[in-house]
């Protein structure tokens, strides 16, 4: 028999208890939309904790914060770390900074507070440091500002108070409004010596501005100086990186810092998939290392287990709808007994025979499967949209920006469809082997 | 073409532990020619429909053997039988067993569907039998709309759809009035002489039985005697 002619009794079949047959779809879809829209929490929650961790870093980026030593602790890493990274293949770039202190800088009749860090340039450049105008510092005395350095200048005779709108923003009056590139920087660098505070003026030249964060919320303040100036530093306050000796205890020396070490150490890898590579390599070799891929490592493996918990639990449903459809096809193999012991009698096969009642199973479980995805794509999308709204309402909070609470990839739909699939099968297996068994004396002496 | 060959078969009536066993067959030989029509005849509890459902493998023989058209069909297993059930024989019942959720055209369809024919040539050779049967203009009607004759008809159209050898038919005027039986049994020697079909009919009834070119008595599971040329 033809799968065409199959599916053609199955529906001439389909039609005869309309309303049981309309209650059993309803019973499945009802299950396949509550597995697909409890799952679909677990994917849109997973979906916005992946999405916030990639927004927040950069995907190839490695933080290795020192080297685990025999002795336990951790030692800062050096030259002769770096060049080990360097050595790694797959590494694109190893930035490290040495961080200075705070300062005060002065341009023209405008101040700020930044700190002050010295970076290997080149590297920088490799990690893809970018400039929005000017150039890369030359000489000693030139120095590379932040995008938002210029945001924190205010005039430094105004009065605090005054400067300040609301929100806490130098007013747009008081702004400085003047190109950066090409003017006089005076940074500032305080001591302590015999409890008075005393300042050297180093003279300074912006030569370039760093390009604007990618990242919205990224607040990119910081002022790049040279070994040269880090020299001059520690050459007057007499401490490494330009520490303030304790005010109240003047006598003792900030813990020394050898000259090549540095105190931000960052990997960057050539592309997403050398990162577990790099990572390894480094843990080998007593580097203990974090990147958003490791991160998301733990992240991924904990939805899986929440996402695989919320399908079992949705497959409970389904399981329970099943029973509906074992009890429907019970009762059409019951009640078309006789049909089934005429066919047999002019030669159908127990196997086609099977075959119908299982495809008319599957087809319940597929309609249901279908009207049941269609449902729960319209119940995610009304959560999506209306959730924030009453949450909104009801306590006056705001949700937090991009969070998802249902999502449905395709791979759900699938899964349900696959599980309900399965599960339809199964549980019309017994009633279509039942068919196969009717006897065909017993079933054609009945009363049609 | 049909070959019974000491065919004995029983019945286990009652529950486990008071269990009886009916003899219904005992040791039946017999055998039908390729275009003979053969009539069995004998009172209820003969074992006439028993050896009949036997031929057609409702039931299965506990002895004996039953060869169709050369193959031990008391051999093969459910499956097998099916499949040689529909190339080799055709059914007429009593009570003409059709599907009333079927029209009579679907009906006579339905054989060459689980034989897996064409639609085209299902659509040809149903139109072919259907009008054969002097039934083409009642194609659409469900069996509930047609007379008890008109019902036989159809049955016989299904029966005759695939082009059967041998055709089993267990008392097929049973429902009918007298002169639709008439009618029946002149078609069913056309049948028989036209296109050379083997009919072996189970009846009590003597007008039935007179147009076998044999008829064969069961009388108590045996056969009793075998009376040729009763009618030709």
């Amino acid at each position: 028999m033809k799968l065409k002619d199959q599916f053609r009794f199955v529906q001439q079949n389909m039609k005869k208890n309309k309303t049981r047959l309309f209650m059993t779809i309803l019973a499945t879809a009802m299950s396949v939309a509550f597995l697909i829209v409890l799952a679909s929490v677990g994917f849109g929650l997973h979906k916005s904790i992946v999405k916030e961790t990639l927004e927040r870093r950069i995907v190839t980026e490695i933080e290795v914060p020192g080297k685990e030593i025999e002795s336990g602790g951790f030692s800062v890493l050096t030259d002769k770390d770096i060049t080990f990274f360097e050595k790694i293949e797959d590494v694109k770039a190893v930035t490290r900074r040495k961080n200075l202190q705070d300062y005060s800088f002065e341009v023209d009749t405008h101040q700020t507070y930044a700190q002050a860090v010295v970076a290997n340039m080149p590297a920088e450049i490799a990690a893809g440091l970018e400039l929005a105008a000017g150039r890369l510092p030359e000489k000693g005395n030139e120095i590379l500002v932040g995008y938002h350095f210029v945001e924190n200048l205010r005039p430094a005779a105004e009065n605090g108070e005054e400067v300040y709108d609301e929100q806490g923003n130098i007013k747009e009056e008081f702004r400085f409004k003047e190109d950066l590139i090409g003017k006089k920087v005076t940074m500032n660098v305080l001591k302590l010596e015999e409890g008075k505070e005393l300042t050297e003026s180093l003279e300074l030249t912006i030569v370039g501005i760093r390009k604007q964060p990618t990242k919205e919320w990224v607040y990119d303040p910081l002022v790049f100086v040279s070994e040269d100036v880090l020299k001059k530093v520690e050459a007057f306050t007499g401490t490494p990186r330009g520490m303030m000796k304790d005010s109240n205890n003047a006598d003792t020396d900030p813990l020394s810092i050898p000259a090549d070490q540095y105190d931000h150490v960052k990997i960057y890898a050539n592309d997403m998939e050398s990162v577990k590579a790099i990572t390894t390599e480094l843990e080998a070799n007593n580097y203990p290392s974090y990147s958003v891929i490791n991160e998301l490592k733990d992240v991924n493996v904990m939805f899986t287990i929440v996402k695989a918990g919320l399908i079992f639990i949705g497959t409970i449903a389904i399981l329970i709808a099943s029973i509906g459809i074992y009890n429907t096809m019970t009762m059409a193999v019951t009640e078309r007994a006789p049909d089934i012991g005429i066919m047999k009698a002019i030669g159908a096969n127990p196997g086609t025979i099977k075959k119908i009642f299982l495809l008319e199973s599957s087809y319940i479980g597929l309609i249901g499967a279908a009207i049941g995805t269609i449902v729960a794509y319209a119940i995610s999308f009304i959560v999506n949209f209306g959730l924030p709204l009453i949450i909104k309402q009801a306590f006056g909070e705001e949700p937090p920006e991009g969070l998802m609470f249902s999502h449905i990839p395709l791979s759900l739909p699938v899964i349900s469809f696959v599980i309900c699939y399965f599960v339809t099968i199964l549980s019309g297996l017994r009633p279509a082997q039942r068919a196969t068994k009717v006897d065909v004396l017993q079933a054609m002496r009945r009363e049609v | 073409m049909i070959t019974i060959k000491h065919l004995s078969h029983e019945f286990e009536i009652g529950k486990k532990g008071s269990k009886s066993i009916i003899p219904v067959l005992k040791d039946v030989s017999l055998e039908v020619k390729k275009g003979e029509i053969v009539t069995i005849v004998g009172r209820s509890g003969s074992g006439k429909s028993t050896l009949l459902n036997l031929v057609s493998g409702f039931i299965r023989p506990k002895k004996g053997e039953i060869s169709i058209n050369g193959v031990q069909t008391s051999t093969l297993n459910e499956s097998k039988f099916a499949d040689f059930r529909i190339e080799h024989l055709g059914f007429i019942f009593q009570s003409f067993q059709l599907i009333p959720s079927m029209t009579a055209y679907q009906n006579v369809e339905l054989p060459l569907i689980l034989k897996g024919v064409k639609e085209s040539e299902r659509r040809k050779r149903t139109a072919e039998i259907l009008e054969l049967v002097g039934l083409l203009d009642y194609q659409d009607h469900y069996p509930g709309e047609l007379s008890g004759g008109q019902q036989q008809r159809v049955s016989i159209a299904r029966a005759l759809i695939v082009n059967p050898p041998i055709i089993l038919a267990d008392e097929p005027t049973g429902s009918l009035d007298s002169d639709t039986e008439d009618d029946l049994l002149k078609f069913i020697k056309k049948l028989n002489e036209e296109l050379g079909i083997t009919f072996l009919i189970i009846t009590h009834d003597e007008k039935v039985a007179r147009i076998g070119h044999r008829t064969i008595e069961l009388r108590d599971g045996r056969v009793l005697e075998e009376v040729y040329g009763y009618e030709a």
